[in-house]
């Protein structure tokens, strides 16, 4: 394995850094999109985008709370400054969006469908469940079994004064996102959320299951989009789990899911995150996920993500307080024709955090390809702080590609950090053990592909859904073995 | 205040070896294409050169064989017959086997010794044919067929087993699918049908208790996590499981503590039968207290300088190489 501990050498003094810089935005007076269209920082497909997304929810006659109103100026005043990605811009540089582009982006009806029209396999959990359809809660399941003091349910359902003051004050918080973090806030219609109070251990996973209801037919280049949204915040001492799961339609349809989550942990709280992308091959998602950790608090999250022609996910952990925990375990599998991408960044401002990180990806298709840049900041009041990073990819085809930017940047000085990166073949010395008990290489290589991502699969937390991640990967992968 | 030192750490060395992107690139980033890791499907390599017949001639009388008729003319079917075998490491060339030779008959038992890095364990995989490793010259026939005309998997499974003296993990490859497969792949060259889980664990059961093994074994990956004994003890398990004819066993005393040695004698022991043979290879007397060698073979330099009887080991233990030399 190709683990190295850092030796210094490896400085390169001309690394850019990931980060964008933005002016921080301060919101005294909101306005309509529509009224300053003609501002010279605006991108008119940005502008149209963001239009066409109003325009859809102003059919929808429902109040809208503070929280949401808020969302949607924020989200409203940053877009105008936001122009569409292209591959000049330093964090699209090896991932192309022309597949969101050159459609006609069309928003999902903003009126919820009924609970009866869920294909059924949504409901299949053992968890309490949510089960989200074009940003809309449609059904839930065992919601109810949770402790007292918890809420899960739409921002609009909050009845406790407390937890829709506190929604308010974090909901869109969050100054570093890009524009699909903007056209998210602006595209909407509800968000979910979920409030766990002080000391507060939910026992039961929460699982969410994201569905699409509308799609285009392949070659009719329309591009039905939804923008589902989740607050998740847990108060100091607070604990719950959370399985976010995205189910896709047939190969011969279209669409986009633009997600955003936002999670935030107060002090000695703790998260644990699934989050597993399986969407249909032709449909674009572009994700992010924000985490802010207070002091002591733990944030893990696994990912596995195998659907979609264009999937992106940005996961950004700020860490507000000291001796934080942070594990990413990613697993990214490009079957398809697709890209794969993780952009992982991890800012420490606070002495004593402890983070690590693994990144495993297979390509097994010829015009497959994976992105990931991982980058973990450790800054100079961040001393202590014990950091790993490794991604390890495996590709199957000549002219599969990854493009891999492990990085850790590292300002302080009392620091433990490792990392690693490697394009491996498959370990000859596990092939010949194979061949040496009698199994032909073509079995044994098909095993230890399959037994590639097994490392970041093990550290899904409940045994039922490992087997059918599992099963789901095996599903994809033997074909092409 | 202490001074703050910026680095930027990228891992680069790995990648040098591989195209970079054609690029502007003012960043760390690589962009990476590899070919195909197809060519682990071929099979090894292996040149074949027939010594001649006057230095064959020569050897043999500097260097004692376990033919049959020179020792006390046993008249049992041979097994295994190792001729003037050289190998070389095949990335480098360096000669490791300078002309190995050993006759192994049904219901022997061997043994090799010799100071480390004499060439015990790649004579060991160069029998099973690993790829690290490339025959120069010399011959191997096993049960009557030419081995090294043979793939891994074809020795495997024509009876030809070696336990590894370092055995590696596969990580998300549990113990019980991988004896399954091999299994399986046993069958299938057998003609016959091959066997579902259940079934499976039924034959494994009973060897678990043969080398004292408990059945939660089956459901960790294959020696991942493994203590060094406990990776002895499955190494005896797939013999158990797979059965063999010729079992070379490489330092399978090594690490073990004393209970665990004889727990993994008698294993063997009990696999032993007058049809099939064992060839040891061990740096100490005490396996061989356990499981009782007709030959012990010492290995100098990529050759067997010295066969004799169970009496070559004791001598050792009490005095070192020194006193065979
Ligand atoms: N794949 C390889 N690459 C490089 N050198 C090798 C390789 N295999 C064997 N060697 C070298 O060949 C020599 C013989 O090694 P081998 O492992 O066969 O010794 P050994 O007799 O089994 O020793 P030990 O008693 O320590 O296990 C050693 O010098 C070793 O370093
Ligand atoms: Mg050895």
């Amino acid at each position: 394995m190709a683990t190295s501990s850092t030796t210094f050498s490896h400085f390169l003094p001309h690394s850019i850094s990931l980060s964008l810089s933005k002016p921080k935005l301060h919101f005294k007076t909101i306005q309509p999109i529509r009224a300053t269209i003609s501002s010279n920082l605006s991108d008119p497909l940005v502008l149209q985008i963001a239009e066409t997304f109003e325009d859809s929810l102003s059919l929808s006659s429902s109040t809208t709370t503070p929280s949401l109103q808020k969302l949607r100026d924020t989200s409203s005043q940053s877009i105008l400054s936001l122009s569409w990605p292209t591959v000049k811009d330093e964090p699209f540089r090896f991932t192309d969006t022309s597949f969101i582009k050159t459609c006609e982006i069309k928003p999902v009806s903003s009126i919820p469908i009924p609970s009866s029209s869920i294909p059924s396999e949504l409901n299949d959990t053992q968890f309490a469940n949510l089960v989200i359809v074009d940003g809309h809660v449609v059904s839930s399941y065992k919601i109810s079994e949770f402790p007292k003091g918890v809420f899960v349910g739409s921002v609009n359902d909050i009845d406790s004064e407390v937890i829709k003051k506190r929604v308010f004050e974090f909901v869109s918080d969050f100054q570093d996102g890009d524009l699909f973090w903007s056209l998210n806030g602006i595209g909407a219609p509800d968000f979910t959320v979920v409030y766990v109070p002080s000391d507060c251990k939910v026992e039961m996973p929460l699982h969410f299951t994201f569905f699409s209801s509308e799609s285009g037919d392949i070659g009719s280049k329309v591009l039905p989009v939804s923008n589902p949204r989740v607050l998740v915040l847990v108060e100091k001492g607070g604990e719950i789990e959370i399985i976010e799961e995205y189910f896709g339609a047939d190969e011969n349809q279209c669409y986009w899911v633009n997600s955003a989550m936002e999670v935030l942990i107060g002090e000695g709280g703790k998260v644990t995150h699934s989050y597993i992308q399986r969407q249909g091959p032709n449909s674009a998602h572009t994700k992010w996920t924000f985490v802010r950790q207070e002091a002591a608090s733990t944030y893990k999250v696994v990912e596995i993500s195998t659907g979609g022609t264009l999937s992106r996910h940005n996961l950004h952990v700020q860490q507000v307080g000291p001796d934080t925990v942070t594990e990413f375990s990613t697993f990214h599998l490009c079957v398809n024709d697709q890209t794969q991408d993780l952009h992982s960044r991890l800012v420490l401002d606070h002495p004593g955090g402890t983070s690590q990180q693994l990144h495993k990806c297979i390509v097994a298709h010829s015009s497959g390809k994976v992105v990931f840049d991982g980058n973990v900041k450790v800054n100079r009041y961040a001393q202590k702080t014990d950091a790993g990073q490794l991604t390890r990819s495996l590709l199957l085809e000549p002219r599969a590609s990854v493009n891999l930017k492990p990085n850790l940047q590292i300002i302080a000085d009392d620091v433990k950090c490792s990392h690693g990166a490697a394009i491996s073949d498959l370990e000859a010395d596990q092939l010949f053990y194979f061949r040496a008990r009698g199994i032909d290489s073509k079995t044994a290589r098909k095993a230890l592909v399959l037994s590639f991502g097994a490392e970041v699969m093990n550290q899904l937390p409940h045994k039922s859904l490992r087997l059918k991640i599992e099963d789901h990967v095996k599903n994809l992968l033997t074909p092409v073995l | 205040m202490a001074t703050s030192l910026q680095f930027q750490i990228t891992s680069t060395a790995r990648f040098s070896s591989f195209k970079t992107a054609p690029s502007n690139s003012t960043s760390n980033s690589r962009s990476i294409t590899i070919p195909s890791i197809g060519r682990l499907t071929s099979s090894c390599c292996i040149n074949y050169h027939r010594q001649p017949l006057t230095a064959k001639a020569s050897l043999s009388v500097e260097l004692p064989t376990t033919s049959a008729k020179d020792i006390d003319g046993d008249s049992s079917k041979i097994l295994l017959e190792v001729k003037d075998l050289t190998a070389v490491i095949a990335e480098t060339k360096q000669q490791i086997l300078k002309g190995v030779n050993l006759v192994m008959r049904e219901g022997e038992v061997h043994a090799v010794m010799g100071k480390n890095g004499s060439g015990k364990s790649t004579f060991s995989k160069v029998l099973v044919g690993h790829p690290d490793y490339e025959v120069t010259g010399g011959t191997v026939i096993f049960k009557g067929e030419n081995l090294l005309d043979m793939s891994p998997e074809e020795r495997s499974l024509a009876g030809l087993f070696m336990s590894f003296q370092s055995p590696v993990e596969i990580p998300g490859v549990s113990n019980i699918d991988f004896l399954h497969m091999a299994y399986n792949a046993r069958q299938q060259k057998l003609g016959r049908p091959e066997l579902d889980p259940l079934q499976i664990y039924q034959i494994i059961s009973p060897k678990l208790e043969l080398v004292k093994m408990d059945s939660s074994f089956l459901n960790r990956n294959v020696n991942e996590g493994f203590s060094g004994g406990e990776r002895k003890r499955n190494e005896i398990l797939q013999l158990a499981v797979l059965g063999a004819e010729v079992a070379i066993l490489d330092e399978i005393d090594s690490g073990l503590d004393v209970d665990a040695l004889q727990d993994v004698a008698q294993a063997v022991n009990g696999l032993l039968t007058a049809q099939n043979s064992v060839l040891m290879v061990t740096h100490y007397q005490r396996l061989l207290d356990y499981i009782k060698p007709k030959y012990v073979h010492i290995m100098e330099d990529g050759r067997i300088i010295k066969t004799g009887d169970v009496s070559i080991a004791k001598l050792l233990d009490k005095e070192g190489y020194k006193a065979i030399a």
